[in-house]
């Protein structure tokens, strides 16, 4: 049983400031660099104090998880932004050209992570399928052919991350959910992104409804399923058991959508509940999803409840 | 032939951080907005309409956060829950839920009377049957009940408009079954009696399953999304002769821009039996962002003006 986090952590106030004065042309890509590497040793600081077994470095360099990628990636350009909800827009890329690999997508971010901590790694990317279903496509015939040549650029920097020395990379498909009729699509399309890449997979997906993608999705050729539980009170574990889940189970166990910070012993009971699904060695405990949209105590605290109901779990079974 | 669109169109980029300034990013939404500020944000964008050869404009939707909360946030009985999916796009709405008789509460387009001080050529856009298939129905014993009191509302909304057109956004129609377009269909007929021409737009699919009753609907314009249904939809209007029709024939849910000649070829086959025809895109432009939404504007232009 190891604690672990899913990927982003909310950016400190003054690299959120630092950001806005580069984007002015007030400071150089130097002293920007800088500011990020300073800003990702304090997260791992605050993950490695929280006690947490499986690190990322808080995503401090992305803004958002679909451009963040498309601007490395030939083929892509962004037109401009477009709207999630209510007030919320994110720069959606359009697909004009073949899809090509041009530079590290994350190699850069795992070199310099690796550098500063012991702790083990664990490497989120955005997966093909979801950057091209949140993605316009104006170039390939088909959405299929899009998700096929972008899996095919992920790969190489999967490959270009294991020779990094990566050895645990998290595939981040939150768009599966939301198209299970084309879950053949993502299927193959996670094939093409892991061929020849020797380290252990992880699956993360949230943001739907998980009724439609089951069992099919016991099929993925993936080590770890991760999914979101606290959000909707652990009620998709029942999906786990309907469908003798066999794979390393990521358990979201931290709702990310509030500021209440859960006690110790809810998160025991929840534990204990995926361990009904589960075994310990095959158990990962995490935050339902990224922790970037909340306020980084509010942050820090929730990790650390989380490892504390683990180490809980753990003396209870004599796990330890 | 008459140049149009059909409904939402981009933010200015101003107005949105504006609206972020008021509102925050949570779901609290629909603060107070300042008239006048909106009213500015109107005029741009109607402005952006007329530059690119619209004729028949619309308000652009600009404080609908999304296609349903606007009018239910706008008459009584409705509170609002959480985000669902709208349709297969990747944009989100917070669901209405009926937890009381619908009420009317006073004004419902008091944004789109903005827009007519600025422009006469506005129509109004909202949506009746839409709105109650999405959201959620915990007070009325079936759908008819909620349906013919919503309808009521709207009615009375649009009864002293004084404008030229009212449109009506159905896609939900598309999805409907058989007894409820059969409910649809007595509905908008009292609706549709309103001192000004209607039309009933829908998109997303095509429309097998509103034919034939929705001839009987009482619109004078029947909107087809012929960019998701070409061949569908083409077969549907000359089985049925639809000789007032709106075209939406311009993708407005991907950046690529269509070829001309395409787009002709396709119109073409539309004109040999229809008389009365209007062009759009074949759905709101917010789906863009701002840059491409105009050039798909004035694509749209730029085909009513090879056939003149």
């Amino acid at each position: 049983m190891k604690t672990t986090v899913v990927g982003s952590y909310p950016k400190p106030k003054w690299l959120l400031r630092m950001i806005k004065l580069y984007n002015e042309g007030k400071i150089d890509d130097k002293v920007m660099n800088e500011a990020y590497d300073d800003a990702v040793r304090a997260v791992v600081k605050d993950h490695e104090v929280a006690g947490i077994d499986i690190i990322w470095d808080g995503e401090m360099r992305r803004d958002e998880m679909t451009s963040y990628f498309a601007r490395k990636i030939d083929g892509f350009v962004i037109y401009g932004e477009v709207r999630v909800w209510g007030n919320n827009y994110y720069p959606k890329p359009a697909i004009v050209d073949e899809l090509r690999y041009r530079e590290p997508l994350t190699v850069h971010e795992f070199e310099f992570l690796r550098s500063i901590t012991d702790r083990e790694i664990k490497v989120p990317i955005t997966g093909a399928y979801t950057i091209v279903d949140w993605s316009f496509n104006e170039f390939y015939k088909t959405k299929e052919e899009a998700v096929y040549a972008l899996a095919e650029v992920i790969n190489q920097e999967l490959r270009n991350l294991v020779k990094a020395g990566a050895s645990y990379i998290q595939l981040d498909e939150p768009a599966i959910s939301t198209h299970p009729e084309e879950l053949e699509i993502a299927r193959n399309a996670v094939e093409i992104m892991t061929r020849g890449v020797n380290a252990y997979i992880g699956m993360h997906i949230c943001y739907g409804d998980y009724s439609g993608i089951f069992p099919d999705i016991l099929d993925f050729k993936v080590d770890q399923l991760d999914f979101e539980f606290a959000n909707r009170n652990f009620e998709d574990l029942k999906l786990l058991k309907e469908y003798d889940f066999d794979k390393d189970l990521g358990f979201g166990c931290i709702d990310v959508h509030t500021k209440r910070v859960e006690s110790v012993e809810e998160v025991r009971r929840a534990i204990e509940m995926a361990l009904e699904v589960v075994d310990p060695k095959r158990l990962y405990i995490d935050p339902d999803c990224g922790l970037k949209l909340l306020p980084r105590d509010v942050a820090f605290k929730k990790l650390e409840v989380m490892v504390k109901a683990k180490n809980a779990v753990e003396r209870e079974f004599g796990l330890t | 032939m008459i140049a149009t669109v059909v409904g939402s169109y981009p933010r200015p980029k101003w107005f949105r951080e504006y609206l972020k300034r008021i509102e925050g990013l949570q779901k609290d939404l629909d603060a107070e907005v300042d008239v006048e500020i909106l009213k500015k944000a109107i005029s741009e964008v109607i402005e952006k309409q007329r530059e690119a050869g619209i004729d028949l404009m619309t308000d652009g939707q600009l404080i609908w956060h999304d296609f349903l909360a606007t009018l239910a946030t706008r008459i009584d009985g409705f509170v609002m829950d959480g985000l669902v999916r709208y349709f297969d796009n990747n944009l989100y709405y917070r669901k209405p839920i009926v937890k009381d008789r619908l009420r009317r509460k006073g004004d419902i387009l008091w944004d789109f009377k903005l827009a007519l001080e600025i422009e006469r050529n506005v129509k109004p856009v909202l949506s009746c049957f839409t709105l109650a298939k999405l959201s959620k129905n915990e007070y009325y014993s079936n759908f008819e009940e909620l349906l013919w009191d919503l309808g009521e509302i709207v009615k009375e909304e649009i009864r002293n408009l004084n404008v030229e057109f009212i449109q009506f956004d159905e896609p939900a129609l598309l999805f409907a079954s058989k007894g409820e377009i059969e409910i649809a269909r007595d509905v908008f007929k009292e609706i549709c009696k309103v001192n000004a021409r209607t039309i009933l737009m829908t998109y997303f699919r095509s429309a097998e399953n509103i034919f034939p009753e929705v001839l009987d609907f009482g619109f004078d314009i029947i909107g087809l999304d012929f960019v998701e249904g070409f061949e569908a939809n083409l077969k549907l209007a000359k089985e049925y002769g639809l000789e007032m029709i709106n075209v939406g024939i311009v993708d407005a849910r991907n950046t690529r821009m269509e070829d001309l000649n395409d787009l002709k070829a396709k119109l073409e086959k539309i004109l040999e039996f229809a008389k009365e025809v209007y062009i759009s895109p074949n759905a709101g432009l917010e789906f863009l962002p701002e840059v491409k939404a105009f050039e798909k504007m004035k694509l749209v232009s730029k085909l009513k003006e090879a056939f003149e």
